[in-house]
């Protein structure tokens, strides 16, 4: 082998491998944060609070108007009615309770006693009925055996 | 010892995640109010669990040992690494089993209650750690980037666990994890919640396991390959 020329001994820059992860890692955060925020203004910034309780809300019935808001309480026993467009219930707080006209099918679970928070406005700003276009059932973390008491009797069957 | 339990660790799983499914479907009563919905109990808490606390709250102490120098080892980065992958499954986990929960239950598949956003985020966290990883090819940078970023996302997980005592959410207040002992959950029930929580976090063990021996692995193909290559190039420079 020939050389003709001297070889090129100046020094090469580094890979660039250090910045480009730099680079790289500033724009996977930016990603994250720009997701994080588009999630947080769904979910938090609106109000941490999901909803607003029967009590608040007769607390503070003027500011709320015809706004739309979730309110929460529970179904009065012996208020559910089946209308023709959806049902009529009582939703009961410690303080008062306010009358519900929702539209659609409620949730499977939907009964007597049960807490729900609905979805609405009230009919007008001095308005005392509550128009609901969804009902959430909101379940409490008891679990109790549906039956406690039944016994399996010697051949297999319940009493 | 360590070798008999470590083999044992598939099989006792499989054990108790099928004596799980007997008791949660077979022999525990219906709940008096969600009828067999209830038995999502069986699954939802227990997922949630490894997902929150036992694989994210390894892979942040994993991260600090890193972070700290006298026990900075490579063996805490990839525990790390395989605590967070294992994380994200079970928070997508939670949250799917979650919603096949809420759609009956509540009647909405999904909520944006204080609760579930924040157990969304943490996902999303969890996905930025493990992309924060493939943008860095230095090992070492690597290690404490991401050893940094799963220490502040790990603020998020007191945030979830509080959110139910904090704000008032569609989800319910926490069952297991209270210090209302009253009888919340029925004799039977209860064992078996029980027993779920221990065959999900024996699973989460092997998976970690199996994970971080995949690491160990594929580093070594690496190394290997690097070998190769500069045996190769040795080669070249002699012909």
């Amino acid at each position: 082998m020939v050389i003709t020329e001297p070889a090129d001994l100046s020094p090469v820059a580094p890979p660039p491998s250090r910045s480009r992860g730099r680079r790289r890692s500033i724009v996977v955060l930016v990603v994250l944060a720009g997701a994080i925020l588009a999630l947080l203004s769904q979910g938090l910034l609106h109000n941490l609070n999901y909803f607003k309780t029967v009590d608040e809300v007769l607390a503070s019935r003027e500011a709320i108007g015809a706004g739309v808001i979730r309110l929460e309480g529970v179904v009065a026993p012996h208020s559910i009615q089946r209308t023709a467009t959806g049902t009529d219930f009582v939703v009961t707080g410690s303080a008062g309770s306010i009358p519900v006209a929702a539209t659609g099918t409620p949730p499977q679970l939907f009964q007597a006693n049960i807490p729900v928070v609905v979805v609405g406005h009230f009919a007008s700003a001095g308005s005392k009925t509550f128009l609901g276009s969804s009902i959430m059932v909101k379940h409490t973390a008891a679990y109790i055996a549906q039956h406690p008491n039944r016994v399996k009797a010697p051949n297999g069957t319940v009493r | 010892m360590k070798q008999l339990a470590q083999r044992l660790l598939g099989p006792v799983t499989l054990v108790s995640m099928a004596l799980t499914v007997w008791l949660g479907l077979v022999v525990t009563p219906p709940d008096k109010v969600q009828g067999d919905l209830a038995r999502l109990v069986y699954v939802h808490p227990a997922v949630a669990w490894v997902a929150l606390y036992l694989s994210f709250g390894t892979a942040t102490i994993a991260s600090v040992l890193y972070l700290w120098p006298r026990t900075r080892s490579v063996v805490a980065d990839r525990v790390a690494h395989s605590a967070m992958e294992v994380s994200l499954v079970f928070i997508a986990l939670t949250l799917i089993t979650g919603s096949i929960w809420g759609r009956p239950t509540w009647g909405v598949w999904w909520a944006w209650d204080a609760r579930l956003t924040s157990t969304a985020i943490l996902g999303l966290l969890a996905v930025g750690y493990l992309a924060l990883r493939r943008a860095n090819d230095d090992p070492t940078l690597r290690a404490k980037r991401s050893a940094v970023f799963a220490v502040l996302s790990a603020i998020n997980v007191p945030i979830i666990h509080f959110s139910v005592l904090w704000w008032k959410t569609l989800h319910q207040g926490a069952t297991v994890f209270t210090a209302n002992r009253s009888l919340l959950i029925h004799g039977i029930m209860a064992w078996t919640l029980l027993l779920s929580f221990v065959a999900f976090s024996l699973a989460y063990a092997w998976l970690v396991r199996a994970r971080y021996r995949l690491e160990v692995a594929r580093e070594r193909l690496d190394n290997e390959a690097i070998t190769e290559a500069i045996a190769a190039r040795v080669l070249e420079g002699r012909s």
